[in-house]
C-alpha cells in the first residue's frame, strides 16, 4: 500500500521571487527561504522585495510550449518529412568481436529502390569520431583513445558496430537491401563483464595493446591514507557493482542530412543537446572544406546520451551530397539500446576508516570503470567526475583513489543524467550506511558527526572541489521530520504484522553542477515590440523557453508570452555551449538576465529621449516604457521604430564562473517487501534539496521528480544483461524494464535553498539532481529492511523481486 | 507487393489509401497522412507512444496492420481537442506540468481519454495501472497522475452541471 501524499503546486507562491528580489538587491547573502510543492514556507527572512509580487522569476508559470505539444503539433527530427527525402538503414555486427570481409553488395545495389550503400571504403576520407578527456596516468602519460570508426573496416568490436550504411527510396526497402548485403564473418572470443576485462587470458579489445586496461587515474595522497587506515579503530568494506543503464528517452535518435552544392553547405537536423558542439565534432569528422548548418528542432528527451555525436551523422550528410537529396535515418529502440551510450557500469571496492566514535579518517576506493569497446566522445572523463566527487558532503580528510577504466566488447560508455556524480553519490552514501551499521551508529548519528559543517565553507575537499556553501545538517533534518523517520518503528510493526518486512534509508548527496565555463545570451527588441532570446542551450524538455522567459520578461516588463527562445539553429546563434551538466539555468539563466537588463537600459534611453524624461525615471512594465508617476507612455513596439541604430535594440551578456556549484539534500526512501514475491515497494519518498535559488518552483518539482524515478529505476528495475557471448539480452522494453507509473509513489519535495556564492543569482542547478540522491536512498533503504529482517548487509542494484528473494532465501539457509 | 485499398476514418475525415500488407497504422498516419501527433517509441507495444483510439478502444498502432484498421474510426490527439480549443485533459497537462519533453505525450493523452470513459471517476490507483501501458522518462508519473485525475474531476463536474 502507498502511503504518500500528493501535492499541489501554490499558484500564489512567492517565496522564491522574494529571494530572487534579494539576491538582486543584495549582494551580502544572509538568509534563507524554501519552498514545498505543498505551498508552505518553511524558513523566511526577507526584506522588502524589489520586484514584489510581480517577480516572475520564482514563480510557477505554466510553460509556454506545452500548447504545441499538448496538440500534438511537437517537430521532433523523426516528424519531419522533405520533399523527395530517402531513407536510410545502418547494417550492424551480430557479433561481438571478430572481423569481416564485405563479399558483395551487388544483389543488394539491385534490389528495389536502392540508391547507396556506404561502407568503410566510402568514408575513408572521414576522421573517427573523436573522444576527449583523457587525463595523465600516474606515470606521467596520456593512454591512447580508441575512437570510433564511421563504419567498421575490418573489425568488428560489439554488437551493433556499424558496418554499411544503406539508403533507398523507402525506410522498408532500405531494410530489405540491409538484408542482402554478403557479409563474411569470423567471430572471436569476447570480454564483457567489466570485472573480468582485467584476467587473465582475456580476449583483447585491441589486441595492438598489452592487455584491456584503457587508463589509470589516481587522486588523493596514499601515504596519509595508508596512514589513516593505520590508525583507525574500524575498516568498514564494501564491494558492489553499479549496473549497466540505457537512458530511454522516449525519441530514439534520428536525423536529415541535406546538402546545397551551390552553397557548398550541408545542413544537418539532428535531436542534439546543442547544435554548436555538434556542428564542431561533425565537420572535423566530415575534414571537407564545406559548411555545416545544424538545426535541432524539438528533443524528445536527452539525459546526456542525446549529447554526442554519433556516426549516423556524418553518413546522411555523406549520402546526401552523394545523391542530392535528403537523406534521413530514424533509429528504432533497439539500435538505441544497442548503440546509444550506456551509463554507469562500475565495479567497486571501497573502505574507509574510522576512529572510536565512527568519525571517518580515510577513504580508500579502487574503481573499474567500463568504457565499452572504444573511448566514446566524453567516456573516459565521466568516471572522473565521480572520483573528485567521492566524498561527498563528509569531512574526510584523506583519500586515496585508484580509478581504472577498461575495455570490454560492450556498447561505448558515456554520460547519463548526473555522469560519474551519481556513482560518487552511491558510493560514499551506501558506504556511509555500512559504516553506520558497523559501528552500530543510527544512520543520521553517524552522518552528522561527519558532515562538513557550515563553518567550515568554503571548504576544498580531497578531491579538489571548492564548496562554497551548504548546511547538510540542515536539509537532513528537515527531510528526517517531513518523512517521519520517528514514526518509522510504528510503521515497521504495521508491516510486520501483514507479513512483510519494511525499511528505510536515506542519501545525504552532493553533486556538481555548471562545470566551470560560461554561456552568452542574446537579446533583441523586435518591431512588434516582442523581445528574442537567442541562446546556445538546448532544450531537451526542461522548458528552456519558459525559464529564460522567465528572466528577460522580468528585465523588461514584459508578459513571458512576449519573449521567444530561440535554440537549436547554428545559422541564427552565434556560438553557445549546449545542455548537460545542469548548466543551462545557472550559466544561461544568469546571462539571459544581464542580457535583459542591458537591453532595459537602451530602451530606457531611447524612450527617455522619446518622452523627454530622465532614462532613470523610466519604468518598464506590460510592454510600456512609462514616465514614473506620470502617464506619459510609449509602446516597446514604438521604441523599436524610434531607434536610429539597430544596435540599441540589441544586448548580449555572457556569465562566466570559475568553479562548479554544489548543490545537495537528502532524499529518504520507505520500502515495503514481500517476502513471498521480493517485490520491493517504494510506498514513501521524501525529498529536501538545496538548489540555491530557485526560477520556477513547477518545473524545478518536474526535473526532481523524473530524476528520481530514474534513479529508482537503476535501484529496483533497470538492468543492461549481455550474456557471455557478447548478445545484448535486454535489447527491447520486453526485457529492459523502465519504471511505469504503478512502480512508483508520489512524492513529497521541498527546498530548503542556500544560494550558492560563486553563482551570480545563487543558482546551483537541478538537472540531475534527483537521480543522484534517489538510488542510495532506494538501495538503503532496501539493505535496511532485509538487514532489519534477515540480517541481509549488501544486495547489488537492480534489487528486483528475483534478486530479493534469493538473497532472502539464501539468508535463511 | 500487391497493395491492398484501405478506407478508414481519421480525426472525422474519410481516407482512403492503397497499402502494402505489411504496412502498420502508424506509418500509415504518420508518413502517409501527415499525422505526426502519435510517435514511434518502441515498436514492440511497450512505450504506447503511438497510442490511438480506434472504434472506442485504446491501441498502440505500431502493432495494428493498417489491412486491420481498414473501415476503422481512428481519432489521434490531433483530434481531441474541439473545434474551439483544447480537450481538459490537454488542458490539466499544461495545468499540471503533465509533460516535459512531449513525445510521450499524444500517446498519454490519447490514452487517458479512453481511460476516464472505461472509469469516469478512478483512483489514484486506477489510473496508474490505466496508464501502464504508456512510459515516460522525463515526468517520474506524479504530474501526469494528478493531471488526469484533475481532468476527471473537472469532466465529472461539467457532466453534472449538465444534469
Amino acid at each position: 500500500m502507498r502511503e504518500s501524499r500528493d501535492r499541489i503546486y501554490p499558484l500564489d507562491n512567492r517565496t522564491a521571487s522574494h529571494m530572487f528580489a534579494n539576491l538582486m538587491a543584495h549582494a551580502c547573502i544572509c538568509f534563507r527561504v524554501g519552498m514545498t510543492d505543498q505551498g508552505n514556507e518553511i524558513k523566511m527572512n526577507v526584506a522588502p522585495p524589489r520586484f514584489g509580487s510581480k517577480s516572475l522569476v520564482g514563480s510557477p508559470l505554466r510553460r509556454k510550449e506545452d500548447d504545441a505539444f499538448v496538440r500534438g503539433a511537437g517537430c521532433y527530427t523523426g516528424d519531419i518529412a522533405k520533399e523527395n527525402m530517402l531513407h536510410a538503414v545502418v547494417v550492424r555486427s551480430p557479433m561481438a568481436s571478430g572481423s569481416f570481409v564485405i563479399d558483395s553488395l551487388d544483389e543488394a545495389l539491385a534490389a528495389s529502390g536502392v540508391k547507396l550503400i556506404l561502407t568503410a571504403e566510402d568514408v575513408a576520407h572521414m576522421s573517427d569520431l573523436p573522444a576527449m578527456g583523457m587525463r595523465k596516468g600516474p606515470d606521467g602519460i596520456k593512454a591512447p583513445y580508441r575512437n570510433i570508426p564511421v563504419l567498421c573496416r575490418d573489425k568488428v568490436r560489439y554488437v551493433g558496430d556499424a558496418i554499411a550504411f544503406v539508403v533507398a527510396e523507402t525506410v522498408e526497402q532500405a531494410r530489405d537491401a540491409a538484408e542482402l548485403l554478403e557479409i563474411s564473418f569470423e567471430g572471436a572470443e569476447a570480454v564483457i563483464d567489466t570485472g573480468e576485462a582485467l584476467a587473465d587470458g582475456a580476449p583483447p579489445v585491441w589486441p595492438d595493446a598489452d592487455s584491456n586496461r584503457a587508463y589509470v587515474n589516481t587522486l588523493g595522497d596514499a601515504d596519509a591514507t595508508a596512514e589513516a587506515f593505520k590508525n583507525a579503530h574500524h575498516v568498514t568494506v564494501i564491494d558492489f557493482v553499479q549496473n549497466r543503464l540505457v537512458s530511454n528517452y522516449m525519441e530514439t535518435r534520428a536525423a536529415i542530412g541535406d546538402w546545397d552544392g551551390e552553397r557548398n553547405r550541408y545542413t544537418l537536423t539532428v535531436g542534439s543537446q546543442g547544435v554548436h558542439g555538434t556542428r564542431d565534432i561533425v565537420s572535423r569528422i566530415l575534414g571537407d572544406d564545406a559548411e555545416l548548418r545544424v538545426i535541432t528542432p524539438d528533443v524528445g528527451g536527452g539525459f546526456g546520451p542525446k549529447g554526442f555525436v554519433y556516426r549516423e551523422y556524418p553518413l546522411v550528410l555523406e549520402a546526401a551530397k552523394r545523391l542530392g537529396r535528403p537523406v534521413r535515418w530514424v533509429g528504432d529502440r533497439t539500435e538505441h539500446f544497442l548503440t546509444d551510450a550506456h551509463g554507469r557500469d562500475n565495479v567497486v571496492h571501497a573502505e574507509m576508516a574510522m576512529d572510536g566514535e565512527g568519525r571517518f579518517l580515510g577513504l580508500r576506493i579502487d574503481l573499474t570503470a567500463a568504457m565499452g569497446a572504444y573511448t566514446h566522445q566524453f567516456g573516459v572523463a565521466i568516471p572522473w567526475f565521480g572520483v573528485t566527487m567521492s566524498t561527498g558532503v563528509y569531512d574526510i580528510p584523506a583519500l586515496d583513489f585508484t580509478l581504472t577504466g577498461v575495455f570490454t566488447h560492450t556498447c561505448p560508455v558515456d554520460a547519463y543524467r548526473g555522469a560519474g556524480r551519481p556513482e560518487a553519490a552511491f558510493l560514499i552514501e551506501t558506504l556511509v550506511d555500512a559504516c553506520a551499521r558497523d559501528m552500530q551508529l543510527a544512520p543520521d548519528e553517524i552522518r552528522r558527526r561527519n558532515f562538513i559543517r557550515p563553518d567550515q565553507m568554503p571548504y576544498r575537499t580531497p578531491g579538489g572541489r571548492l564548496y562554497d556553501v551548504g548546511e547538510f545538517a540542515g536539509h537532513m533534518d528537515r527531510a528526517m521530520e517531513n518523512a517521519d523517520w520517528a514514526g518509522f518503528p510504528a510503521r515497521l510493526e504495521t508491516s510486520k504484522a501483514r507479513g512483510r518486512v519494511r525499511g528505510i534509508g536515506m542519501a545525504s548527496y552532493i553533486e556538481a553542477c555548471a562545470f566551470a565555463g560560461s554561456e552568452p545570451a542574446f537579446v533583441a527588441l523586435q518591431d512588434d515590440g516582442t523581445v528574442t532570446v537567442d541562446i546556445g542551450t538546448q532544450s531537451n524538455g526542461q522548458g528552456h523557453a519558459t525559464a529564460y522567459a522567465q528572466f528577460v520578461a522580468e528585465t523588461i516588463g514584459l508578459d513571458i508570452n512576449a519573449v521567444e527562445v530561440i535554440q537549436g539553429d547554428t545559422d541564427r546563434i552565434a556560438k553557445g555551449g549546449g545542455t548537460g551538466g545542469s548548466r543551462s539555468i545557472p550559466l544561461g539563466g544568469v546571462s539571459a538576465y544581464r542580457a535583459g537588463e542591458a537591453l532595459a537600459t537602451k530602451i530606457r534611453k531611447i524612450a527617455s529621449e522619446e518622452l523627454e524624461a530622465s532614462p532613470d525615471d523610466i519604468e518598464l512594465s506590460g510592454g510600456q516604457a512609462v514616465v514614473a508617476g506620470t502617464d506619459k507612455a510609449i509602446s516597446l513596439a514604438d521604441i523599436a521604430k524610434a531607434a536610429t541604430d539597430p544596435a540599441d535594440l540589441k544586448a548580449e551578456a555572457e556569465f562566466k564562473q570559475d568553479e562548479a556549484t554544489y548543490p545537495n539534500g537528502t532524499h529518504i526512501c520507505e520500502v515495503e517487501i514481500d517476502p513471498a514475491t521480493g517485490i520491493a515497494e517504494v510506498v514513501r519518498y521524501t525529498i529536501v534539496d538545496d538548489f540555491g535559488m530557485t526560477v520556477n518552483p513547477m518545473l524545478l518539482a518536474g526535473q526532481v521528480h523524473g530524476g528520481v524515478v530514474q534513479g529508482i529505476g537503476q535501484a529496483l528495475l533497470e538492468q543492461t544483461v549481455y550474456d557471455e557471448t557478447g548478445q545484448l539480452l535486454t535489447a527491447s522494453f520486453m526485457d529492459y524494464a523502465l519504471p511505469r507509473a504503478g512502480d512508483v509513489p508520489n512524492f513529497s519535495f521541498e527546498t530548503r535553498n542556500v544560494p550558492s556564492i560563486t553563482n551570480a543569482l545563487g543558482i546551483k542547478g537541478a538537472g540531475e539532481a534527483g537521480t543522484i540522491g534517489a538510488a542510495p536512498a532506494a538501495m538503503n533503504a532496501v539493505t535496511d529492511a532485509l538487514y532489519r529482517a534477515y540480517g541481509v548487509t549488501h544486495i547489488n542494484m537492480p534489487a528486483t523481486p528475483a534478486a530479493v528473494w534469493e538473497a532472502i532465501r539464501r539468508a535463511r539457509e | 507487393m500487391s497493395k491492398m485499398q484501405i478506407n478508414i476514418t481519421v480525426n472525422g475525415k474519410k481516407q482512403e489509401l492503397l497499402a502494402e500488407p505489411r504496412e502498420l497504422l502508424i506509418h500509415v498516419l504518420r508518413e502517409r497522412l501527415g499525422v505526426t501527433g502519435p510517435h514511434v517509441g518502441c515498436d514492440t507495444s511497450h512505450c504506447g507512444a503511438c497510442t490511438v483510439d480506434m472504434d472506442g478502444k485504446s491501441v498502440k498502432a505500431c502493432t495494428v496492420f493498417a489491412a486491420q484498421a481498414n473501415g476503422a474510426d481512428i481519432t489521434t490527439i490531433e483530434g481531441l481537442g474541439g473545434p474551439d480549443g483544447l480537450h481538459v485533459l490537454q488542458q490539466m497537462f499544461k495545468e499540471h506540468h503533465g509533460l516535459q519533453c512531449g513525445f510521450c505525450t499524444p500517446g498519454m493523452i490519447t490514452r487517458a481519454y479512453r481511460l476516464l470513459q472505461e472509469i469516469p471517476n478512478p483512483s489514484e490507483e486506477e489510473v496508474r495501472f490505466g496508464m501502464a501501458g504508456n512510459l515516460c522518462r522525463c515526468t517520474g508519473y506524479q504530474n501526469i497522475v494528478k493531471a488526469i485525475l484533475a481532468a476527471a474531476a473537472e469532466l465529472n463536474a461539467a457532466k453534472e452541471a449538465a444534469q
